[in-house]
């Protein structure tokens, strides 16, 4: 964004005879336009596809495309693709520690097998369990601070990104990246958030939306982006917080309703029916075994809630570590959800109350 | 955009006018205002960080944590904070995981496998691909530098943002030597900055594509190596511990504590039960409160007893009057009938609830006066015998003494159950199943079986062995031979050592020292019963004290006489004999298990002749047994583990002599004739702990666990070094000159 800066005034109305500081659309998109788009009207028109979208580009990569070009030591390779490329062990990993668990069982003895199966069986669903515990967890944190304010910290937007030509590659020189606006908190993408249709017609219309939410008064809501734009910053940090610190216990305490003695009897071989899917249609004309698959998940469930109430039961370790769990997401929803920061000012906010609020602001 | 602005600026109408001069931009500062000094500096590399290092950062992510609850944190903080919170939950896992399991060996390697684990995580980038890359091309991947700011980060982590600025001259020169590159060559830092960066995003990439399988298969590796020197100094420490505390009598601080936890518990349950009444769950309940660390269900049934016979202080004699019939019938008929009803009528029936019931029915009206008047009478004798029954309240005093007479006892029992089982307690990682690891751990190890073999022995084809064996018994094996012996003999020696007669000296005395207090305790506080099943001068047979000695010295026999029949197999093939009767014995040795020791021996020897039945015991368990097996290990001190077994082996063969071969079996009617000298025979419990396991079946289990180990170790130490081969291999690749880098060198020489 480099308008004006460097013209003077004197300079700008000449400027603008030539059409330079036209506030049209059509300006913007011609001379300032940020290619990064963000995604936030996809999100809510298809908020599954969207994330399985971003998702499944950002896992392709992590194993294909990404890896490649950090092999061959590529010059356009960057931090993103790294951080992205964490997907791969995190994966590789929970797969061999069930393979560590479960595969060897197969040649052994029947007396063996088995009770290395019912560890091998407990394992398996523990690496399920950590990673389902840890992802859905941060969703308590998350989806109430969205709802109640409609701060979003995982806003995605898609960055565009020209490469350097390099040996092999000369010509496909246009990358996507999906990134989150709230990614880094040092650096939001603000930008991306001002003059957006998505929110409404005005320039501020994103900051007025949650000003409002925030419960801002009329005349905070003139420059609405001064006011809120702290405020989302903490929430983001705090959230963030939590979220992470939270996830981590919920992730141990999955483990820990896998290790529950009521799964032991759970008859389920995930290869045998990824195996039986191949038939599936024919299985569900026959009527033979479609009352299984529902078994099966009537059984999970059945399973689960028991492992749980025995987790809890067990002995005061569940207790307490479950106790961490939700104790860190509740903590989290009430320093997200309760603006009781407001007035009382932290740093972020003095940082801003440096700014003379009687006087007019221009922002860039 | 700057053309752009060029050609606004050049179309222009108006001319720019002469501007006044300005005055210089320069006033004196007095060197007060200088520029921030770069303290930006590279960190020094090491495999183990210090532990001051540690607990610095540490200090510092918890000022961040505490900064990011007031929202105030930033990217890098926020990046420790979730490393930080992978650790904490990690543990609390691994802390869960140490409650959840009995065993101390579990519960250790749960903390072993989270320490391996990121040990795995940190170690497997640092030896596979950091350390050979760094020799190899002077570039250190995972090089860490500390920003203005004191941010520590890894320099290569963004390969956009590298500050190779950081680097010294000399550094870089040892880098430039190392990735060759050409001394003369014109702007050679930028070359040697480039092609170091390149290195670091190639070994980056290979790190994270071999960590998802290195780093668990390294951790389970790992465990599986380290469980052996920890069970042993497990076991040391659990022996150690329980002599002390049987010495001591005190079980130490925290088994105390849960004690007074568990008094008060017990006090807590009286008061909140304080008005129920004694009936057969309350009573189960409190004798199962009662018995805890007693461990015997025996002991347990006649505390409930007493329990039960417990009588109130004061009498509980059941007074039948208006009041009570009323309060017991009330819902059995209608409230006329009770209305009617008069002291008169109670006072006639002369405290029979058959009469009060017959008189009641007649009031009622009832159709069937008969029938109701049963229904009544079973009414009543429910209301007077719940009345009877006396609450906990009534009897709290004699629950007490109960308690106070059982706790103290309870609690030295519990430490004298802890010695006994730490050393030959049914259950996994005690001394006894430690010990029978190492004998047939070190046997299958000396004998070097294969896949093959270790796979047709588990499934109990005993050819592999039998081969083994024979080679082994060989004339021209005998070092080989003797090998086996010693080893075996000196790991049965510090069996018989630990669990031999001092051992079984200390259970005996300890056992009566505790057992005769707690008798003479509840024999003064009224608890006869429970005192004479505790311990009994007048009948041993059947009391608690009994028992435990007659399960130590079983346990002892049972893992001890598997031991010995395995050496005497060992001896009987030295000595070498292909007779029939060699043939039979070696039948027996091999096949015969506690349950069908006696029918086999029956079917194989005892249906032959009386002499032959001589000359079979005689060679298990006469003079001539156990020859070879001392030749073998020829003269030992006295005193050494080779000794012990010896001396062990000599009582097996007299106890074994006397309680096998001379037992009366009613298969045989002339068996007298048979009977070696000695002792007649024992029970058939005794003799089957003398016989032992059958050395099938210890082969064929120890073949399973060691076929299951090694097939794992095998899958997952081929898998460790197949990927530490490939990425090694790979590691040679990273670094070289590319295509581009060849051309670019060439094209700088070209126009430097």
């Amino acid at each position: 964004m480099v308008n004006l800066i460097g013209v003077n005034n004197q300079n700008a109305v000449n400027v603008n005879s030539v059409g330079f500081t036209a506030k049209t659309k059509e300006y913007k998109r011609s001379m300032c336009e940020n290619k990064d788009t963000l995604m936030y009207d996809e999100g809510r028109k298809h908020p599954i596809t969207t994330g399985l979208k971003i998702q499944g580009n950002r896992l392709a990569n992590a194993f294909t495309k990404y890896p490649k070009k950090g092999i061959e030591g590529s010059k356009n390779a960057n931090f993103y693709e790294f951080l992205t490329m964490g997907m791969v062990p995190y994966l590789t990993g929970s797969a061999t520690m069930i393979a560590v668990f479960n595969l060897a069982s197969k040649f052994f003895d029947n007396e063996a097998a088995e009770s290395a199966s019912t560890l091998g069986k407990k394992m398996g669903l523990g690496v399920v369990l950590y990673g389902a515990a840890k992802i859905l967890s941060k969703k308590l944190i998350e989806k109430p601070l969205k709802f109640r304010y409609g701060i979003d910290v995982n806003l995605p937007y898609k960055k565009v990104i020209n490469e350097l030509p390099e040996e092999g590659n000369k010509n496909n020189l246009v990358a996507h990246e999906y990134h989150k606006a709230f990614e880094s908190v040092d650096f939001p993408r603000w930008d991306l958030l001002y003059d957006n249709d998505s929110f409404g017609e005005s320039r501020n219309a994103y900051f007025e939306k949650i000003g409002k939410k925030l419960g801002l008064d009329e005349n905070d809501l003139e420059h609405a982006d001064q006011k809120v734009k702290p405020i989302i910053k903490e929430k983001v940090i705090k959230a963030r917080l939590f979220s992470t610190l939270s996830s981590y216990f919920w992730a141990a305490t999955g483990v820990g309703i896998a290790m529950q003695k009521p799964w032991e009897n759970m008859q389920f071989n995930p290869v045998k029916r990824i195996a039986a899917l191949k038939n599936h249609k024919q299985v569900v004309k026959n009527g033979v075994n479609t009352a299984r698959y529902t078994t099966f998940a009537e059984d999970f469930v059945k399973k689960f809630v028991k492992s749980c109430k025995e987790f809890v039961n067990g002995g005061s370790a569940g207790k307490v570590l479950l106790g961490t769990a939700v104790g860190l997401t509740l903590l989290g929803n009430f320093s997200t959800l309760f603006d009781f920061n407001k007035y009382r000012g932290s740093k972020t906010h003095a940082s801003t109350s440096l700014i003379d609020e009687s006087k007019e602001k221009v922002v860039c | 955009m700057a053309n752009l602005l060029n050609s606004v600026i050049a179309n222009q109408s108006i001319n720019p006018q002469p501007r006044e001069e300005m005055p210089a931009f320069t006033f004196n500062t007095n060197g007060r205002i200088k520029p921030m000094k770069d303290k930006g500096r590279l960190l020094p590399s090491r495999i183990i960080g210090s532990p001051v290092e540690y607990a610095k950062d540490l200090k510092k992510d918890i000022v961040s944590i505490g900064k990011a609850a007031k929202g105030e944190a930033n990217d890098h903080e926020l990046g420790r904070i979730n490393d930080l919170a992978m650790k904490l939950g990690s543990l609390g896992l691994a802390a869960y995981l140490f409650t959840k399991n009995p065993v101390d060996l579990k519960k250790t390697m749960e903390f072993v496998g989270f320490g391996t684990f990121f040990a795995s995580m940190a170690l497997w980038p640092k030896l596979s691909i950091q350390a050979p890359l760094k020799a190899r091309t002077g570039v250190d991947i995972h090089q860490r530098y500390i920003d203005s700011q004191g941010r520590k980060k890894m320099l290569y982590q963004d390969p956009q943002y590298v500050l190779t600025d950081l680097y010294s001259r000399e550094d870089l020169d040892k880098i430039g030597k190392k990735l060759n590159v050409n001394e003369n060559l014109p702007d050679r830092d930028n070359f040697i900055k480039q092609r170091a960066q390149k290195t670091a995003l190639q070994g980056n990439t290979l790190w994270m594509m071999t960590a998802g399988i290195a780093s668990p298969v390294m951790s389970a590796l790992a465990c599986n190596a380290l469980e052996k020197p920890i069970t042993a100094v497990l076991e040391k420490a659990d022996l150690a511990s329980t002599a002390k505390a049987l010495e001591s009598g005190n079980a130490g601080f925290v088994a105390q504590f849960k004690q007074k936890m568990a008094d008060k518990a017990f006090e807590k349950f009286l008061q909140e039960n304080s008005d129920k009444v004694m009936d057969g769950k309350l009573i189960e309940e409190l004798a199962s409160r009662l018995g805890k660390g007693i461990n015997s269900p025996e002991i347990t049934a006649v505390i409930k007893e007493e329990l039960a016979a417990l009588k109130p202080k004061s009498s509980t004699e059941i007074n039948i009057n208006l009041e009570f019939v009323k309060a017991a019938l009330k819902d059995k008929v209608p409230e006329s009938a009770l209305e009617s009803l008069t002291e008169g009528n109670i006072t006639a029936a002369k405290g029979s609830l058959q009469g009060i019931a017959d008189t009641v029915a007649k009031l009622s009206g009832d159709a069937k006066p008969q029938k109701k008047s049963k229904e009544l009478y079973t009414a009543l004798k429910k209301a007077k015998d719940s009345k009877s029954k006396p609450t906990v309240s009534q009897v709290k005093e004699g629950i007490e003494k109960l308690h106070s007479g059982l706790s103290e006892f309870a609690g030295k029992k519990s430490i004298l159950d802890k010695f006994i089982v730490a050393r030959v307690g049914d259950e996994p990682n005690t001394y006894i199943a430690n010990q029978w690891g190492r004998v047939c751990g070190k046997l299958f190890k000396l004998m070097k079986f294969n896949m093959k073999e270790l796979k047709a022995l588990s499934n109990g084809d005993m050819s592999a062995f039998e081969t083994k064996l024979t080679k082994l018994a060989q004339e021209g094996n005998t070092e080989e031979y003797n090998k086996v012996v010693k080893a075996l003999m000196d790991l049965i020696g510090d069996y018989e050592m630990k669990t031999g007669k001092g051992f079984a000296d200390t259970v005996q005395t300890k056992s009566g020292e505790i057992c005769s207090a707690a008798r003479s305790t509840l024999e003064a506080k009224g608890f006869e019963k429970l005192a004479s099943k505790i311990s009994s001068t007048v009948e041993p047979k059947g009391t608690l004290q009994n028992q435990i000695n007659a399960h130590t010295a079983e346990r002892v026999n049972g893992a001890r006489s598997s031991f010995y029949r395995l050496i005497q197999l060992l001896d009987l093939r030295k000595q070498g004999s292909d007779s029939d009767i060699s043939k039979k014995i070696k039948d027996v040795l091999y096949n015969a298990t506690p349950a069908d020791y006696e029918q086999k021996l029956t079917t194989k020897v005892l249906n032959t002749t009386t002499s032959e039945y001589k000359s079979v015991m005689g060679a298990l368990f006469g003079e001539q047994s156990g020859e070879a097996i001392k030749n073998s290990l020829g003269a030992v001190e006295n005193g050494s583990k080779a000794a012990e077994a010896l001396k062990g082996l000599e009582r097996y063969k007299q106890q074994a002599k006397n309680k096998i071969a001379n037992w009366q079996s009613n298969i045989t009617p002339d068996l007298s004739n048979r009977i070696l000298d000695g002792e007649a025979a024992s029970n058939a419990a005794e003799r089957s702990s003398l016989t032992g396991d059958s050395v099938k079946n210890l082969i064929s289990k120890t073949a399973k666990q060691v076929y299951n180990s090694k097939k794992w170790l095998h899958i997952f130490g081929g898998t460790m070094i197949a990927l530490t081969a490939a990425t090694l291999i790979a590691g040679l690749v990273i670094g070289r000159k590319g295509k581009t880098e060849k051309q670019a060198e060439e094209e700088s020489r070209r126009n430097g």
